[in-house]
């Protein structure tokens, strides 16, 4: 139905991390765990897709001796985000 | 959360994340009012201690801004938002920061020599004005802009007034910079629709 949307953005966990990291310089993979309401699994599964299609960047780190996961979006997902809210606009202004 | 969407429900989805990541006001608003009576306060005491009492070590009163300031550094470390930065509040952090060691610098100019009390006014003025204008700027908050508008305005006026009423000034300035504006977030929160 939609079949020009970006189909690694038309997908709703990974919208709502494109959408959470378009308003943040990086954030915790709790961040996006706590603010999309998802399990860690199904969240980490859209994360690696992300960056497999290079909309972000996945940095794992040590932080006081615990295990840190920052996720920051890439100039690519940026346009690919403006991209996909450009073509949101372009159906509902022909809705 | 895998189902399909429309249109209308991507960008109602884009919306709700995007309301989640903005910079709470709140977490501003505080800082705005704890520091503006405190030194509304201290300045008014400072009025009442030189002005009436005739108290030769008014200026004491500023000491008040040391526990201030370490109440404001713990309060600032148990606030933080460690698992997300954000552009606008790396930006308050960071200019608040530099205000905080122009504040300090200007105090040691000041007291360096018996004379700097007498002249200290108009740049502290100054410095709120720069403050507030940018956090205004930054937060796009326009009663934030239009009070370091007029914090330039009162330092400009500040040096052609006696000592004493310089010091109201002062305390002009801090409402029109930090207090009334503070109190103005605090009703711009009440209009902020919560995040789903």
């Amino acid at each position: 139905m939609f079949k020009d949307l970006d189909p690694i953005l038309h997908s709703q966990l990974r919208l709502a991390i494109m959408s959470l990291l378009i308003g943040v310089q990086e954030a915790e993979f709790t961040f996006l765990k706590e603010k999309t309401g998802a399990t860690a699994g199904n969240l980490s599964v859209q994360v690696q897709k992300l960056k497999e299609a290079g909309y972000i960047e996945v940095v794992k780190q040590f932080k006081d001796n615990y295990p840190q996961t920052l996720c920051k979006i890439t100039a690519k997902g940026i346009d690919a985000f403006a991209q996909y809210v450009e073509d949101l606009k372009g159906y509902l202004g022909r809705a | 959360m895998n189902q399909p969407m429309t249109p209308l429900q991507s960008l109602e989805l884009i919306e709700a994340m995007i309301a989640k990541t903005k910079s709470n006001m709140h977490e501003n608003r505080i800082y705005f009012l704890f520091w503006g009576w405190l030194a509304f306060a201290a300045i008014l005491g400072q009025f009442i201690l030189k002005a009436i009492f005739e108290y030769r070590y008014h200026y004491l009163v500023w000491t008040i801004t040391i526990p201030a300031i370490v109440i404001t550094i713990i309060y600032t470390n148990k606030h933080r938002h460690k698992s997300a930065r954000t552009f606008i509040g790396e930006s308050m952090s960071n200019l608040w920061t530099g205000m905080c060691f122009s504040f300090f610098i200007l105090s040691v100019i000041i007291t360096s020599s018996p004379a700097g009390w007498m002249n200290s006014y108009p740049f502290f003025i100054l410095l709120y004005g720069l403050g507030t204008f940018v956090s205004g700027r930054i937060l796009r908050f326009k009663p934030m802009v239009l009070g370091g508008i007029a914090n330039w305005v009162l330092a400009a006026i500040c040096p052609w007034l006696p000592y004493d009423y310089q010091m109201l000034l002062t305390a002009v300035a801090l409402l029109l910079s930090y207090i009334i504006p503070g109190h103005l977030l605090k009703n711009e929160n009440a209009h902020v629709r919560p995040a789903h």
